[in-house]
Parts: structure tokens; sequence; C-alpha cells
């Protein structure tokens, strides 16, 4: 028991110390996390509106496989990207490989699939006579689907921030295409396990405790977007 | 001019719509009557321009009609409308906004729809605080407020009651006297078809009923004859004998003005005599009296009023309608 409150105390000392590399992995995970969010998102809502509204041939086939690569390994998508981003991969004049950027790409493969899967399921459980509704008040496509995003807000919220915890927790790509680098690609989780299996255990758990403070942050900013979202009201 | 033009629409290989061609002139007041799953829902919704028909083209002015523009001039209340998330007002703001009126504009025009649709004391409220006689009228108040060539209305009183109902056609009047506006209204209700419609019209499988839109009835008819050539048909809980040869699913119509109306079963030949009560007596039009009864089901017939005035009809009263086995249509 020493040894956790040891571990604790370790931890808060290293946060409220203002602690130059602690705050460096946290800021760039927050830097990474942020923009592979933002891409999977851009693409993947729009993807999730495409699957859940529009009838096209292998509409049925393109939903059974975003819902299956929800369940990818992440170390599987590592080893995937890190094929493509070696020297000898057809993406390696981008010298990519263990740079911030490769873990982005990583990422972004990771969350699309969740962000496109579920903002299918968003739309689809969104009443389809908004939608109609819209169109017949003289909504063209992107206002009609501006306005069944809207029905669709809290659990569209949900996509960004179920895509932001997926992103910011993973370890398996992060490590196989970043590399672990002190300074360079160092993140959150890739530091966590580190520090670990080194026994710096108040290190790794006052990463953790700022991984975790990383989540709610979003979790709140995305809170306070949405607006009036009390209970109960339309 | 709005119209379908050699629409045929199907659901998977099921079709549910087929009309050579369907007019809804400028200006011009349609009922479209028909029993449920008639298609009455499926026409409004193709010629609001939300569905594509499976054949067939939806025709603005002489032009095929698609996308936000013609849209813009065509607006349809669902049978069970929605309301946008927000208020009341929001709701109203939707349609305004995206034509690009100003606020002070906008402003005006919602607080004259809401006036004139009873609705202004909803202005604040979201759409979870509203009956669904208030979303209702508020879909229609939305839809009033774009000012469209045509509106087409799902049944708009389903949910309302007699005085509301009252309130929403009188709205409907007053803006076509203030205005070229065409109203195409599917409704079950033949009685305020007939009062508010300058155009009835009968929807029966999908197709235009030829004939008037009283007494239409989905049927099973049986296979094989009965006697005398007779088939005899359960509409409800009577039996009505038609010497028709089809067998299986069908519409059976009765011509209104086939029916025989006496206070006691009369000596004759037809072959169909129902007794009942009368449930209610309209005029669609001077010396025309409509006479509705439930037999056992509810049949209307056509007299004069002198025919009322003679016979003593009122409402509550007994009446035996009779009609000839050969009046029956099947189609």
């Amino acid at each position: 028991m020493d040894f956790l409150a040891e571990g604790f105390r370790r931890a808060f000392a290293l946060i409220f110390s203002v602690d130059a590399e602690v705050y460096g992995i946290a800021l760039l995970t927050l830097k990474i996390g942020l923009l592979a969010t933002l891409v999977a998102c851009g693409l993947g809502i729009p993807a999730g509106f495409v699957l859940a509204t529009k009838p096209f041939w292998g509409r049925r086939a393109a939903l059974t496989v975003v819902n299956t690569a929800l369940a990818f390994p992440t170390v599987v998508v590592g080893l995937l990207l890190y094929g493509l981003l070696s020297r000898r991969g057809p993406l390696g004049g981008l010298e990519w490989l263990y740079t911030w950027q490769a873990i982005v790409v990583g990422d972004v493969m990771l969350a699309f699939p969740i962000a496109a899967a579920l903002a299918a399921a968003a739309v689809q459980g969104v009443d389809p006579r908004i939608r109609r509704t819209a169109e017949t008040l003289g909504a063209g496509r992107w206002l009609a689907a501006w306005t069944v995003a809207r029905e669709a807000r809290f659990a569209l919220a949900a996509v960004i921030t179920t895509a932001f915890g997926h992103v910011v927790a993973e370890i398996g790509s992060a490590m196989t295409v970043g590399g672990n680098i002190r300074g360079q690609t160092r993140t959150l989780t890739t530091a966590v396990t580190l520090y670990t299996s080194q026994g710096d255990f108040g290190l790794a758990l006052a990463l953790g405790i700022i991984l975790l403070l990383l989540a709610l942050l979003v979790n709140v900013a995305l809170q306070a977007l949405q607006g009036r979202g009390t209970v109960g009201r339309a | 001019m709005l119209e379908l033009v050699g629409v045929t629409h199907r659901y998977d290989d099921r079709v549910v719509l087929d009309l050579e061609r369907f007019q809804v002139p400028p200006g011009a007041a349609i009922a479209i009557v028909g029993p449920n799953g008639s298609g009455k829902s499926t026409l409004l919704r193709l010629l609001a321009l939300v569905e594509r028909p499976t054949q067939g083209e939806v025709r603005l002015d002489g032009v095929r009609a698609t996308g936000p523009a013609a849209r813009r001039r065509v607006t349809l209340v669902e049978q069970r409308p929605v309301l946008f998330r927000g208020t009341v007002r929001e709701n109203l703001e939707f349609g305004l906004r995206l034509r690009g009126h100003g606020r002070t504009a906008v402003t005006r025009l919602i607080d004259d729809v809401a006036e004139r649709l009873g609705v202004a004391q909803l202005l604040a409220r979201r759409r979870h605080e509203l009956s669904d006689g208030e979303v209702q009228r508020v879909a229609v108040a939305r839809a009033l407020a774009i000012e469209p060539d045509v509106l087409l209305l799902d049944e708009p009183t389903s949910s309302a009651d007699r005085a509301a109902a009252q309130t929403l056609y009188r709205a409907l009047a007053a803006e076509r006297a203030r205005r070229p506006l065409a109203i195409c209204l599917a409704s079950h209700q033949l009685e305020d078809a007939y009062r508010w419609a300058d155009d009835v019209r009968a929807l029966a499988d999908g197709k235009l009923a030829p004939v008037t839109p009283e007494n239409l009835f989905r049927v099973d008819l049986p296979p094989g004859e009965s006697l005398a050539g007779l088939k005899h048909v359960c509409v409800g809980s009577i039996e009505v004998a038609t010497n028709t040869d089809k067998t299986g699913p069908a519409i059976l119509a009765i011509p209104p003005t086939d029916i025989f109306v006496s206070r006691e079963p009369l000596a004759s030949s037809a072959r169909n005599v129902f007794s009942g009560r009368i449930t209610r007596l309209s005029h669609p039009r001077p010396g025309v009296v409509h006479v509705a009864a439930d037999v056992g089901v509810e049949l209307v017939a056509v007299i004069t009023e002198e025919a009322v005035r003679d016979l003593g009809l009122m409402p509550g009263a007994p009446v035996v309608f009779s009609f000839k086995a050969s009046a029956v249509r099947v189609f």
C-alpha cells in the first residue's frame, strides 16, 4: 500500500510542478488525438450519413466492413501502416515512419470506422420524417442533412467523444509506427507502458491521470458545445 | 400546374400507385378520398417531390420538376407531422430563413400566420409541450408561412377536434381568398371533403376510381356463384348481393344515387335491403342532401331536400336503404 500511496504522491507532485517532460507528452498526445479525431470524424461522419441514408449497390457490404473494422486490433493496424510507411513500402517516400504524423494516420485508420458506424446508427435513429419535412420546406441536400444532424446531436457528440477516447487510449499502432521516441513520438499511452516497465510507477501514474483528465476535458467541452441539452427538452 | 404523368410507383414489387395523369391546376381545391392503403399518402409524397416515382414524372408548369427550386413551390404536411427541435417560432422560421427573408419580415410573417392558424399562444413552446392536434396546426402554419404555390395536406384534421378542424378549414379558405394557392388534401372524411373542396377524387388501390367516392369498400370476393348468379360479399357486418363473376380482392362501390331511401322496407326487386339509423344529413349543394346511415356499415345515399322533408328524415331516425344487385360496381 505504501508503494501505491507513494505513487499517487509522486504523480500529483509531477502534475502540480508542471514537469516539462510530462506536459510535453501530454500536449503531443492532445495534438495527435485532436487532429486524428478531426480527420476521422470529418471523413467518418459524412460516410455514416451516406451509409444511413443513401441506397446504393454494396451498401450492406460497406456497413459490414465498417462494423467489422470496429474490432480491428490496433497493433494490426500499426503493422499494416508500418509496411506502407517503411522505406521499402509504397509510402516510404513520405518518410513518416517514427514521426507523430504516422501516429495520426494510424489513429485515423482506427477511428474512421468508429465514426462511420456510430454516425450511421445515430442518423438511422432519427425519424425519417425530419429529413422529408426539411426537404418539403425547400431545404437542399446539405441543409436537410444538417437538420438531421441537429436532431442527432447527442448521438453525434458521443461519436466524437468515442473516437477521441479510442485515439488517445490506443497503444498498439502508436508504439509500432511512432516508436516511442522521447520528445518526438512519445504519447501518454506509450510513455505509461515504458515507465511502468522501468518501475517508475509514480511517473506512469501521473501520465495515466493526465490521460483521464484529457478525456474528461474533451467530454466537458463537447457537452458545452451542445448547448441547451437538458433532459426532456427538444 | 402540378401534375403526375404516366406514373407507376412500386414498393418492392408491389404497385402502390398507377396514374396515367393527375393534375393539380393553379388555385384548385382538391380532396382525395379513399380507404386506408389506397395510395393517398404516396400520391402526396410524389407530388411533394420527396419521393421519385418508379416510372413516369412529376411536372410543374409543364417542366419536369426536380430539386430544391421546385420543392420551394410545393410543400407537404404529413398525416403525422413532426416538428424540428427548438420552439414553434423556430420551426416557423425554418422555411422563411432559407428563402432569405430578413429578421423583421420573418417576425411579421410568423406572427401573421400564427394568428390565422390559432397557434400564436404556442410560439414559445417546444414540441414535447404540444398535443398531437397542436403539432398538426403548427405544421400547417409552418407550411403556409412559406407561401407555397401548392399546399399538400395528408389528413390534416386527423388529430383535431371539430372546432380546431373548422379553424383550419377557415384559415385555408382565407388563404385561398388572399392569394393564388392550390390545395390538394387527402381525407377519409367525405363530409369535410365535399364541404371544402371544388373537386373530390376517389382513389382505390392506387388508381383513380371511376365512381363517386362514397360507399367504397375493399372486399374479398368469394370464388364460385350463389343462387341466381348472385354473389354475396361481406361488407362490414352486412352481406351485399352483386352479380359479378370476379373473385379475390376487389373494390366494391355502391353509387349513392342508386340507393332508395324509405322509412319502411319496400316490396321491390332490390336484392339489397338494409335497415339502420341516420347518422347525419349534409347539404353539399342547394337542393341535394347526403343521407348517411349506419346499416351495419356506413352508407351514403343522395336524395333531394324535398324527399327529406316528405320522409321526415333526421339524424337518429330509423331508415331503410335499398339498392339493386346490378347497381353494385366491382373493380
